[in-house]
């Protein structure tokens, strides 16, 4: 089999364009983030069309205003949130496979719905790979993002490409629009009062512009009579109540200690749900009771 | 005396949190790293991660809690298997000066002299607990309650990588550079955290480390030519 690699070049982008895969799950003992996608059903869904492994890596873009040109032919699918792409100036649908041509550019515009886009290509980019993973992080790869200039390797000449049809798979986008996300008690959640208790599962919160791969803020505030705990352990998905009230949602790039009360913990499957909200949109808990 | 076993939480059908609600020391940090040996041993096809931190483990299950398992496990690890390793770390540590720029402002605080300062953080043996915040950060236990430092109200900004501090009853090295804040004592030139290794730190969980004090002139060498910490 040939397996020649060629590159793409970012001829722009916004802030906050990473390579991402599965993250590296075996490292977290010494400290380091797991790092895996914001929204993993969407970065499972290309790798599944691609007929990828589950683990290859692809783009994760959180700006419009991405333009790529493609050195050489191959195959990319793109899922997550929608928006308008063109490729060589032409608007096209991106479900399914897209076939892409050497020289082809191809550009990402206005987000329309979710504020994750997932760009996964055949075979997986071929990024440099640190402790298990590519996924780019501050302090562990090389470069902590994806800037303009960049060229990303992946292999062109695949000798078994995918065959694409003109019947357009099936995604459920409704995720986008849900605002409920479910919850369950974290280890310090008896420990507040049954006000603020009452609080965080009754009223509406609305995403803060302080959002990043680390963590994401909320806008209002609870009361919060809890001190501080000592250091523990903390996952993508656990709520945070700050000494000041604040409320802090950790996403996949958190430290995996912490040492705020961990009021909440997201349900795994509404992971996603909240990582696809932008700055100034609306979410309420709903607490699952135990099983 | 009345062995106490630790408390189980279950955070949703995927986490479980087992808590030991007694103060950090060495007992304490046996009976964590012998249910963790027995966790991995047993139901390690089981877990899909597994955090620590001073009166901690939390699982997180790959499928459904393995609930009856995990209950025989938990009723049988009061046998304390794990041991504390007898390895000890020396850290060259260059203190106060521009490699540690808290170091006055916390004598003066202390009514003490930066020396005096200097031999009672070198002098004691620190026990890693676990790592957590950066990548490569130790968790210590150890510090003399006397250095213990309320952390700065204002962090700074960015605090360089192999900074030595103190924050609260803590003391700790920066892995990497970082905002941060404890206050800076002085500055090690060894890396704590190598990326491109597997494992990519030293040490592990129950070793000691015992700080040097080295000259601005031994830092500089060792930093032109870092290398692992000797053990004693």
């Amino acid at each position: 089999m040939i397996k020649d690699i060629a590159n793409l070049t970012v001829i722009q982008t916004g802030p906050g364009t990473k390579i991402r895969d599965l993250g590296r799950g075996g490292f977290t003992q010494f400290g380091v983030p797991l790092s895996g996608p914001g929204d993993l059903e969407a970065f499972l869904w290309n790798n599944h069309l691609l007929k990828n492994s589950p683990g290859d890596a692809q783009l994760e873009i959180q700006q419009p205003g991405l333009k790529l040109q493609f050195e050489q032919a191959c195959q990319i699918c793109i899922s997550g949130a929608s928006s308008t792409i063109k490729l060589n100036g032409k608007n096209i649908a991106c479900t399914g496979v897209i076939e892409i041509q050497e020289g082809d550019l191809l550009e990402i515009g206005k987000f329309l719905r979710g504020s994750l886009i997932y760009l996964g290509i055949r075979g997986g980019f071929q990024t440099q790979e640190i402790l298990g993973s590519r996924s780019q992080l501050n302090g562990i790869t090389d470069a902590a993002s994806i800037t303009k200039g960049a060229k990303i390797p992946f292999f062109t000449n695949l000798s078994n490409p995918v065959k694409t049809t003109f019947s357009h798979p099936k995604w459920d986008n409704s995720y986008l629009e849900k605002e409920e996300i479910r919850v369950y008690s974290g280890p310090e959640w008896y420990l507040l009062d049954p006000n603020a208790q009452k609080m965080l599962l009754s009223r509406v919160f609305h995403i803060s512009s302080m959002k990043n791969t680390m963590a994401i803020q909320l806008e209002e505030l609870i009361p919060n009579q809890i001190s501080d705990i000592l250091t523990a352990p903390v996952f993508p998905g656990t709520i945070q109540l700050t000494s000041g009230g604040k409320l802090l949602v950790l996403q996949q790039d958190a430290q995996v200690t912490g040492g705020y009360p961990r009021v909440l913990q997201i349900d795994e499957k509404d992971l996603r749900v909240i990582a696809q909200k932008a700055p100034g949109q609306k979410i309420c808990f709903q607490l699952v009771s135990e099983v | 005396m009345v062995e106490l076993t630790p408390s189980v939480f279950q955070i949703g059908p995927q986490y479980t949190e087992i808590n030991w609600s007694e103060p950090v020391s060495d007992s304490l940090l046996i009976k964590r790293l012998s249910l963790e040996k027995s966790l991995l041993k047993d139901l390690g096809n089981e877990i899909d991660d597994l955090r620590v931190a001073y009166q901690s483990i939390v699982v997180k299950w790959k499928n459904q809690f393995p609930k009856d398992q995990f209950q025989k496990l938990i009723k049988i690890t009061s046998a304390q298997t794990a041991t504390l390793s007898d390895t000890v770390w020396k850290i060259p540590v260059c203190y106060g000066g521009q490699f540690g720029k808290d170091l006055l402002n916390l004598a003066s605080e202390k009514k003490m002299s930066e020396e005096e300062i200097v031999q009672l953080h070198s002098q004691a043996n620190y026990r890693i607990f676990f790592y957590g915040f950066l990548p490569g950060f130790m968790y210590l236990s150890g510090l003399d309650p006397i250095l213990s430092t309320p952390r700065k109200s204002i962090p700074d900004r960015s605090i360089p990588s192999g900074s030595v501090a103190i924050g609260g009853d803590q003391t700790g090295v920066y892995p990497l550079e970082s905002p941060g804040g404890w206050h800076i004592i002085g500055r090690s030139p060894i890396p704590f955290f190598t990326p491109s290794s597997t494992p990519p730190v030293w040490g592990k969980a129950g070793d000691l480390i015992q700080f040097t004090p080295i000259s601005e002139s031994e830092y500089e060498r060792l930093r032109r030519n870092p290398k692992l910490p000797e053990q004693l």
